[in-house]
């Protein structure tokens, strides 16, 4: 049970990081198209062959497994400790609703990846589907595959509501992980709870604004 | 007064139990929870009929005896009290009031709203003392503690193992219960001889009960009657990660 947990905390931790990168480089796509589209192109250019980000990129496929596949064993063992429901249970005047429902709003975002994943990564890394065309540079052009997929609106609003479970997660996830793992400074924990507050925001209005502003440029 | 009581009844721990309905007059502001549940009892004595099990003992929000689950809530609708120092003036005239007990699978009902909680005593028993002979008691002062250690180990040598926290909890952990029980005596320097073997053995013995983990929801603090603080689940973590792999 601890261990798990621990595992569940670690990966979590990685994927905070991970989504720091991650938001940071789609930034790109707010710059004008001229320059975005050749720095995005050779960013993800350089990522696909660096051996340091292969083997991160590894870590991170692991990481979601994992985080997933130690949630779901956990999540049975909790189901079996209490088998049986209150006929009237207030829990949202002792506890956050995220609190409460980490697993339910973490398989949304499971399935969110795994669209996500088709929507990029399986047609730029894999090859699968429609073929990605090279920029003038001859990269890869990633930044057309991102245009185009937000130019549809059903894409762009998924996307965006997809970033309040994400940022709901995040900030549960963010400060029970140090817990979990054992960081008990009073004080400490009260600036981290601030911190996830901030991270989850961010990480919630970036990622969920940037289809909106790639859709209306 | 008036109320409409919705009680879980239940015969025995392998009988299927059922909400049951009973309108209760002539109940006061002034009575305790308990004693609203006492007249309904002797309402139901003078009708012939099976009375309400269900556990107290001081009345007085320090025995920890009289755990149940009033309208939602552990112990009622207010944050950090015991049931019995639950008051009928929480509610009003014509409320209905639904009494269960704690439901975890570690604390099977044995009748009505009393679960049997003596998985709490196995735990204890795996490390919660201290090995040191008995006899004549030894003078106060020859270990001297520091108030601030002394009054951390204080708030939470105050778990009174109602299980509220366990009640509570979404996945029916126990791991504020046993976090108390394990931080009291590791943070004292009596407890330093057995402090690894205590947090190991109790955090095992808390697994092989059948309790969930912790997801840091924080319910349990908000319920517990002596307002013991999660940090304390993190500081268990954090004793037991040192206990496991560094010592």
């Amino acid at each position: 049970m601890f261990l798990k947990k621990s595992i569940i905390a670690l990966t979590g931790l990685f994927l905070c990081l991970f989504l720091i990168v991650h938001l940071s480089a789609n930034c790109i796509l707010l710059l004008p198209e001229t320059i975005a589209r050749d720095l995005y192109n050779s960013y993800s250019t350089t990522l696909r062959e660096s051996t340091i980000i292969k083997v991160i990129a590894y870590v991170l496929y692991l990481s979601i497994i994992l985080h997933v596949f130690y949630a779901l064993l956990i999540t049975l063992k909790n189901r079996k400790a209490k088998p049986q429901k209150y006929v009237i249970n207030k829990s949202n005047e002792n506890s956050s609703w995220t609190s409460q429902n980490m697993g339910l709003i973490g398989v949304i975002i499971l399935l969110f990846i795994i669209v996500h994943l088709a929507n990029f990564w399986a047609r730029i890394k894999l090859g699968i589907g429609e073929e990605v065309g090279l920029d003038a540079m001859g990269n890869k052009d990633v930044y057309e595959v991102t245009h185009t997929l937000f130019q549809n609106i059903y894409f762009v609003i998924f996307y965006t509501l997809i970033s309040i479970p994400l940022a709901l997660h995040l900030h549960h996830g963010l400060k029970s992980a140090f817990k979990t793992l054992g960081f008990y400074h009073k004080k400490g924990l009260t600036i981290l709870a601030k911190i996830a507050l901030f991270y989850a925001i961010v990480m919630g209005f970036g990622f969920g604004i940037i289809p909106f502003i790639v859709y209306f440029k | 007064m008036k109320v409409t009581f919705k009680i879980w009844r239940q015969e025995g721990p392998k009988d299927k139990g059922e909400i049951k309905t009973y309108e209760v007059d002539g109940l006061t502001e002034d009575m305790s929870f308990l004693e609203a549940l006492d007249h309904l009892n002797e309402l139901l004595v003078l009708k012939n009929e099976n009375v309400i099990a269900f556990e107290y003992d001081c009345r007085e929000g320090i025995c920890g005896q009289c755990g149940v689950f009033i309208n939602g809530r552990a112990h009622g609708p207010h944050d950090n009290i015991t049931t019995c120092q639950l008051h009928m003036r929480s509610f009003n005239d014509g409320d209905t009031i639904v009494v269960e007990p704690w439901l975890a699978a570690s604390f099977p009902v044995i009748k009505d709203l009393i679960v049997d909680r003596s998985a709490f005593d196995r735990i204890i028993e795996q490390g919660a003392f201290i090995s040191a002979k008995t006899g004549t008691a030894a003078e106060a002062n020859a270990i001297l503690i520091g108030r601030e250690v002394a009054d951390k180990a204080m708030d939470v040598a105050a778990c009174i193992g109602c299980g509220a926290c366990v009640a509570t909890c979404k996945n029916a952990s126990a791991s504020l219960f046993t976090a108390a029980k394990i931080n009291h005596l590791n943070s004292l320097p009596q407890g330093k001889p057995e402090a690894s073997k205590r947090v190991l053995e109790m955090t095992k013995q808390m697994e092989l009960e059948g309790f969930g983990s912790c997801t840091f929801t924080g319910a349990c603090e908000v319920e517990c009657p002596e307002g013991i603080s999660i940090i304390n689940i993190a500081e268990m973590n954090a004793r037991r990660s040192k206990a496991k792999w560094l010592s």
